[in-house]
This record gives structure tokens, C-alpha cells and sequence, in this order.
């Protein structure tokens, strides 16, 4: 698969169809991937694409890399399916130019989350690391350890819907529509059953891991104001601390900013230094807006999205009578 | 404990509910005096960073209150304001913060006794939960 | 001189610090590792190679608060706790206190020189007690043997411990590990065979470090380097996030915010971040590290040119911590030789 991945970027480049490719490299440490600027059509044997790919490179669209498309030139980008609807997002918010882009769609069987492996070795190091299929292999100085692949899954892509770009111009393989997937919603479920107390002491333990270094803001896609609201200091909205109130509203408008815009990829959850079950509030936010609206982001080019439009008639059930 | 009064933040708009509020008022209606009114142009200006800003200084309550659907003066910001408000409910909820802390409504300028209703209701659903305790920053 | 205890009568020495110190230890497993206060052995986790966060938030925590006030009343937080000691701590971690030292208890450099001593890192930095262990088989992230340093160093220990298979053998590295270890009488001394194994185990982890990079080739090109192109290429998949410096146990950049409420509050120092572009906003609105690639460069910068132009050693242990957590892969030893090689 990564050898065609390679010959269609050689054939974009070579039909000077793109000036660039974004898509991934092999990381320096084991289990990682890390995003490739392509220039020329030397560098692209250095393309990779497998289950260590998990960065979502519509990120380098817009924020301080918005430079990447402009002057009219043309960049290819490799996509999984939720990187993919992060472009679509991008699209209907006008940040690109669809024509400017070329989408390059891979298929997808989900990311492996290292974090999940490491917990698995009880935190000893990897030094190889192999995957198959179903099975994911690693070996440290002084362990070996096989896992199955779905257990060390982003807890993202076992609740994915949509693996594979539904908006491309190019697609390696042939592209799945939309999967069923079960119990898309379990966790949160589960969550809801639990009382009040229980729900709030369950997140404050969470959210106080936080320590701000905002990876989660930065690597999330749908999250691309020029000021964040955290960062404004006139008026400052909330301290810069990691007082737990101040993280948990920190978490939870992030959350309202990018609901019916989240495209579920999991990057937050991913780039956490602290392991914060992030994908939690914003797989609410998704349920909520699935049911309520029957919108799912990133899919359709042409529909606006949910939070800018609205239904005269529509339920308000949540107002009082 | 006993002599707790609740602090609610009112957050009203300035064409319908700020109006209904003023009306309760010059025909000499009762209500709660627990509310502290914050008028705002319109209900589509509510920021939830607002509403939990609110909670984090101490508020026990807040009512967000505009026109009623159809009834807006900038058309349709409270179709907007009542999409977020969809959302912003049951997050708050999903989190552990007691539902009846947040509530929203629609009073029209002609309402005001549907205004002393509503900060009533308000006001003793909030006393039966007491004071709150979760989103509160600490000293 | 060797002191020697079995693992098995390691509770015995613990009671011994704790009697004497505030104890904290590496605990957690998986994620979020830290190095924490401990009351008892059970909860200490050496298995781990580095912890998640580094344990310079024990002397500089991210939040401080520094002074309470009250209408006209200013209440200076200065309780001066029980002493720390610090069980396990890594060499490289040990070594990176000493590089923030020199910033904030400068004294200690520059003995005429006390306006830049700063008494809330100095309470607790120097009356600690910190055994640092050496690191038997280092991760594979480790780099430490860039920074004429390795597994076994001991800059930045009081007491030296090498854990073996059944002892852990403790040696006195300075004047206040010595009076410890004076302390502590009942226990076996070592003998030349336990030497022997220290060089042993010493000689097998550095096996298995790789190859140094030249940073005498890095002092000579980065004078030079502000201005090259590299730094486009080389940031172009930097995201900004401040995990790298959150995690870092020698970035030391701090902001200073006051909270409160209408009459009472308190001024708090919390860390900041180089990658974040409010660290350099003016007030004006003009931003002099606007870009990202401004920033990036800042951070490697800072590391290598800057502080050992004021300071004569580089900003790194080369613990690897920012590696293993940069969500885009941002690989510091990369981007040195990236630089080595940068023909100014």
C-alpha cells in the first residue's frame, strides 16, 4: 500500500499536479510517526502510511502554518478519514480553497495509541515494535510482550464511523463509505448512569492531571482562533493556573468552541503529556448533536454547520415552559 | 445554613425579558429578590464562558432569559442562542453540576408576570439544592 | 565509603529519612508518573525509567504562590517547611536542578553577586537531600553522554545510589550526604567487590547509549545559525504546544499573575512557555516571536547558545522527556545535528 501511495505522489509530482505533499515519516522513536513537508520528488520514498500515522495534518492549514497554502500553490494531503473531514470543515469555514488543495485518501484501520501500549508494559520502555493485522508485537530489554491490536487502538477509532476520506481526488484502494459501528456511544452511556457526585469526582480527578501545556488546543484541528480565549488578558476570562476550575472551564468551552466542528480524530486525547481522557466531554457533545440534530461534521461539503444555522420549529425541550 | 440566601445571576436581554423584568417592576409584582440582572443586547450573546464564569465566582444559580422564538429583534439570535443552549444543558449536567442551576427561558416584554414566575421557580429550585459547592474556585 | 542496604531492610532506612526529611519518590506507573511526597515504600516506583514530569516542580512548582494580601496587608508566603529529601531521583534530573540554580540561587555561582537569588526556589532547594540513582539500562530516548555527562553522573547528588539486584549501594557525593550517611549506622559497609560491580554496571549502561553528537561543532556554528533557512524546514511540523517545556526538568521561564476576589487575593508565579505567543506579547499588540518558527527557534536557542553564553553549560541533561512527548515528533537530538550539519 505504501509503495502506490508512493507512485501516486511520484505520478502528482511528476504531472505537476501539486508543488507539495504533506504526509507522514517514520518518527525517531518506536510506535511513532511524525508529519513529512514533501518538496520534490526525491523525498518521497520517505513517505510512510501505517497504524503510527495518528497526527491529523489538516492541522497544517491554518493557525501559524495557514502559509502552507498560499501563493496559489497547490499542496497534496494524505488523509486518513477523520483528517479528512477536518478538510471538509476547513472548506465550508472557508480557511481553503478546496481547489487548491488535492486530497489524497489512505485507507484507514484505525492508529494505535502509545500511551495504551506503555500501560500494557507497565511503562518499560519499547525498543521494537512490530504490527500485523491483528496483532501488535513489542519487545523491550528485558520483555516481550503481544498484544491485540484493538486493545492499544485510539479510543477514537474504535468508535470511528467513517475510516476512509469521503471527499478525495485521490484515493489508494477503494474507499469505504460509512461503517457500522456499535456502541458508538457506550462510554458515554455508561457515564450518564453514574449520580451526580460520582460524574463530577470522576472529572475532576481527570482534569486535574491537566497542567495547560495546551497539546490538546494545538494539535486539534477544529481549534484555530488567532486568540485563544485563554490567552486574551483584557478582559482575562480565566487564570492561567492549574487550579482545577480554571481547567475544567478551559476544557469545557474548548469543547462548546468546537462542538458540531469536532470531527472526533482523537489528537487531543493522543497529544496529552498527561493522559487526560479528553475524547469523553467532546463524544457527548457529538451524542447530544446526533440526536438532537442529526448532524455528523465534516461530511458534507455544502451543509453548513450545525451551530450556524437553525430550525424555527426544532425541540426546546431544555427551556422552561 | 438556615438563613442561606441564594445568589442567581439573571442574564437577560435587553428587548424582551430586560423589558418584562421592568414591567414586573412598575406593576409592583413580587418576586425572589435573589437575582443579579446583567442586560446583554441579545440572548445569541450569551457566551457559556459567561454562565461558568458565573458558577466559578460563586453564583448558586443562573437564568438566561430572552425573546420569545420568533419574537427576536435581531431576528434570530435566539435560534442560535437556543442551539448552544442544547448543548451547553446537558454538558453541564453530564459533568455533575445540578440541572436545575442553569435554566433559560423566554419572557416577552409584555410578560412581566411571567417574569416573577419564572425567577420564583428559579429561586426555590434552587434553594431545595442549596449552595453550590462544584465549579466554585477555591482561595 | 560504600554504605550498603539490602533491599530487604529498606524500610528500616526509609523510617530513618523520614524522621529526618520531607520524602518524596517517583510514583504512578504508565502515565502520569511524578515524583511525589510518600509515606511509605510501597508507593515508590523505581521501575521507571524517567517519570512523566520531571521533579523540578518539587522545588519550582507550577504554581507558587508568593505572596497573599489583604486590603493594605501583604502576607509573604514564606513557611519554611521540614527539609526534602529526594529518594531516586534520576542523574539527569539531579543535574538539571543545578543548571536552574544557577538562575534562581545564583548566589552560589557568583558570590558577590545576590540580586538574582530567589528565596522561594532557595528554601527548598538548598537545605535538600537528593540521592540520585544511577540509571542501569537507559532509555533508548537518553542523551545524556551529549553533555560530557552519562548514567552514573553525580553533579547535583548529595548521596550516589546504585541498585543492584539485592542492595542498594550508597555513596556520599557532597558535605550534607556525608552527615546523613552518618546517621545511618546499622547497616552493612560495602567492600571491593561492590566497587567492582558499580563499574560494572556503569561501563554496561553507557554501552548503551548511542554515539555523541560534536556540540563543539554545534558551538561553532550557531553563532551564525539565527538567520538560516534551516529554521523553516526544521519547525515546519512544530505545533506550539508547551507540552516540551512543561515536561522539561531544566526550562525554567515563569509568568506572574494576581488572583483574587474584591478585597483579598494573592500574587502567583506559574510556569510559562517560550512556544506560547503570549510569552513575548507586548503590550503594544507587536509581537517580536510572532511566527511559530520564531518560538521554536527560541527554545533551541535558549538551550544552546544563550544559557551557556551566561552560564558555561548547556540547557539540557538530555533526559529525552520532550521526545517521547511531543505529539508531532519533534526529536531535539534531530534538530542539533540538523544544525551541526547547517553550513553557516
Amino acid at each position: 500500500m505504501v509503495k502506490e501511495l508512493q507512485k501516486k505522489v511520484r505520478e502528482l509530482f511528476e504531472d505537476k499536479k501539486v508543488d507539495m505533499v504533506v504526509g507522514w515519516g517514520k518518527g525517531s522513536v518506536p510506535m511513532s510517526a511524525t508529519p513529512l513537508f514533501i518538496k520534490s520528488i526525491d523525498e518521497v520514498d520517505d513517505l510512510i502510511f501505517d497504524e503510527t500515522c495518528q497526527n491529523n495534518l489538516a492541522v497544517y492549514f491554518t493557525k501559524d502554518k495557514r502559509k502552507l497554502s498560499k501563493d496559489g500553490k497547490k499542496v497534496g494531503v494524505i488523509v486518513k478519514g477523520c483528517d479528512d473531514r477536518s478538510l471538509v470543515l476547513y472548506s465550508i469555514e472557508k480557511q481553503i480553497k478546496r481547489d487548491d488543495i488535492v486530497i489524497i485518501g489512505v485507507p484507514c484501520d484505525g492508529v494505535i495509541d502509545k500511551n495504551k501500549i506503555l500501560r500494557k508494559t507497565n511503562n518499560r520502555e519499547v525498543i521494537e515494535y512490530n504490527c500485523d493485522e491483528k496483532k501488535v508485537k513489542v519487545k523491550g530489554r528485558d520483555f516481550e510482550l503481544t498484544l491485540d491490536k484493538k486493545d492499544v487502538l485510539s479510543d477514537s477509532c474504535l468508535t470511528c464511523s467513517y475510516p476512509d476520506a469521503q471527499v478525495y481526488d485521490e484515493f489508494i484502494g477503494k474507499a469505504r463509505k460509512k461503517v457500522d459501528c456499535k456502541d458508538e456511544f457506550k462510554k458515554v452511556d455508561d457515564f450518564e448512569k453514574l449520580s451526580l457526585d460520582e460524574r463530577w469526582n470522576a472529572i475532576t480527578e481527570e482534569y486535574s492531571k491537566c497542567i495547560r501545556c495546551y497539546a490538546c488546543r494545538n494539535v486539534c484541528p477544529s481549534c484555530y482562533c488567532t486568540k485563544c480565549f485563554v490567552d486574551t488578558n483584557k478582559p482575562q476570562w480565566i487564570g492561567k493556573s492549574p487550579e482545577i476550575t480554571d481547567s475544567i472551564i478551559f476544557h469545557l468551552i474548548r469543547n462548546l468552541h468546537v462542538a458540531g466542528r469536532c470531527v472526533e480524530c482523537g489528537a487531543c486525547a493522543r497529544a496529552c503529556p498527561v493522559g487526560i481522557d479528553l475524547l469523553l466531554l467532546n463524544k457527548k457533545i457529538t451524542k447530544e448533536i446526533n440526536q438532537r440534530f442529526d448532524y455528523t461534521a465534516g461530511l458534507d461539503i455544502d451543509e453548513k454547520p450545525v451551530m450556524t444555522t437553525y430550525c424555527e420549529n426544532e425541540k426546546q425541550d431544555f427551556i422552561m415552559g | 445554613m438556615k438563613d442561606w440566601q441564594p445568589k442567581i445571576l439573571a442574564i437577560l436581554c435587553n428587548w424582551c425579558s430586560y423589558a418584562g423584568a421592568d414591567l414586573a417592576g412598575v406593576s409592583r409584582l413580587q418576586y425572589p429578590p435573589n437575582i443579579r440582572v446583567v442586560r446583554i443586547p441579545c440572548s445569541g450573546r450569551v457566551d457559556p464562558l459567561f454562565i461558568m464564569k458565573a458558577f466559578q465566582t460563586g453564583y448558586d444559580g443562573v437564568l438566561v432569559s430572552g425573546c420569545h422564538p420568533g419574537d427576536c429583534h435581531y431576528l434570530s439570535g435566539n435560534y442560535f442562542a437556543r442551539r448552544k443552549f442544547a448543548v451547553l444543558k446537558p454538558l453541564m449536567e453530564f459533568i455533575g453540576v445540578e440541572p436545575d442551576r442553569l435554566q433559560f427561558s423566554w419572557v416577552s416584554a409584555g410578560e412581566g408576570e411571567r417574569f416573577s414566575k419564572v425567577v420564583t421557580k428559579v429561586t426555590d429550585d434552587i434553594k431545595k439544592i442549596g449552595p453550590i459547592k462544584k465549579m466554585v474556585k477555591g482561595d | 565509603m560504600i554504605i550498603k542496604i539490602n533491599k530487604n531492610k529498606f524500610d528500616k532506612f526509609f523510617k530513618i529519612l523520614k524522621g529526618n526529611y520531607d520524602v518524596f519518590a517517583p510514583i504512578g506507573d504508565g502515565m502520569n508518573s511524578k515524583f511525589s511526597r510518600v509515606k511509605s515504600i510501597k508507593e515508590i516506583n523505581l521501575d521507571i525509567s524517567n517519570t512523566d514530569k520531571s521533579p523540578k516542580e518539587i522545588f519550582f512548582p507550577q504554581t507558587e504562590i508568593l505572596f497573599n494580601f489583604e486590603s493594605q496587608k501583604i502576607n509573604l508566603n514564606a513557611e519554611k517547611n521540614k527539609s526534602f529529601a529526594v529518594w531516586g531521583m534520576r542523574p539527569c534530573d539531579a543535574k538539571s536542578l543545578t543548571l536552574i540554580d544557577k538562575i534562581f540561587g545564583s548566589a552560589k555561582q557568583k558570590p558577590n553577586d545576590e540580586n538574582f537569588e530567589d528565596p522561594y526556589w532557595k528554601s527548598k532547594y538548598d537545605d535538600a537531600l537528593i540521592f540520585s540513582i544511577g540509571c542501569n539500562t537507559p532509555a533508548s530516548t537518553c542523551f545524556c553522554n551529549w553533555f560530557e555527562s552519562g548514567p552514573f553522573e553525580k553533579i547535583g547528588s548529595d548521596i550516589f545510589v546504585v541498585n543492584t539486584d539485592e542492595y542498594y549501594l550508597m555513596e556520599a557525593v557532597s558535605e550534607k550526604g556525608k552527615v546523613f550517611l552518618k546517621k545511618v549506622t546499622d547497616f552493612e559497609k560495602g567492600i571491593k567487590k561492590d566497587e567492582e560491580k558499580i563499574t560494572e554496571l556503569k561501563k554496561r549502561a553507557e554501552s548503551y547509549l548511542k554515539k555523541s553528537v560534536d556540540l563543539k561543532a554545534l558551538d561553532n556554528v550557531i553563532e551564525e545559525i539565527w538567520g538560516n533557512p534551516v529554521w523553516d524546514e526544521l519547525s515546519n511540523k512544530c505545533i506550539n504546544c508547551g507540552a516540551c517545556t512543561f515536561i522539561c526538568p531544566t526550562c525554567h521561564c515563569f509568568d506572574i499573575q494576581d488572583e483574587g476576589k474584591e478585597k483579598a487575593g494573592k500574587r502567583i508565579r506559574l510556569w510559562d512557555s517560550c512556544m506560547f505567543p503570549d510569552f513575548t506579547g507586548e503590550a503594544s499588540g507587536h509581537n517580536p516571536r510572532l511566527l511559530s518558527k520564531d518560538r521554536f527557534r527560541q527554545r533551541f536557542m535558549h538551550k544552546f547558545k544563550y544559557f551557556p553564553d551566561n552560564n558555561d553549560d548547556y540547557l539540557c541533561t538530555g533526559c529525552g522527556r520532550c521526545i517521547y512527548v511531543c505529539p508531532v515528533n519533534v526529536d531535539i537530538r534531530e534538530v542539533v545535528e540538523k544544525i551541526v550539519k547547517c553550513e553557516s
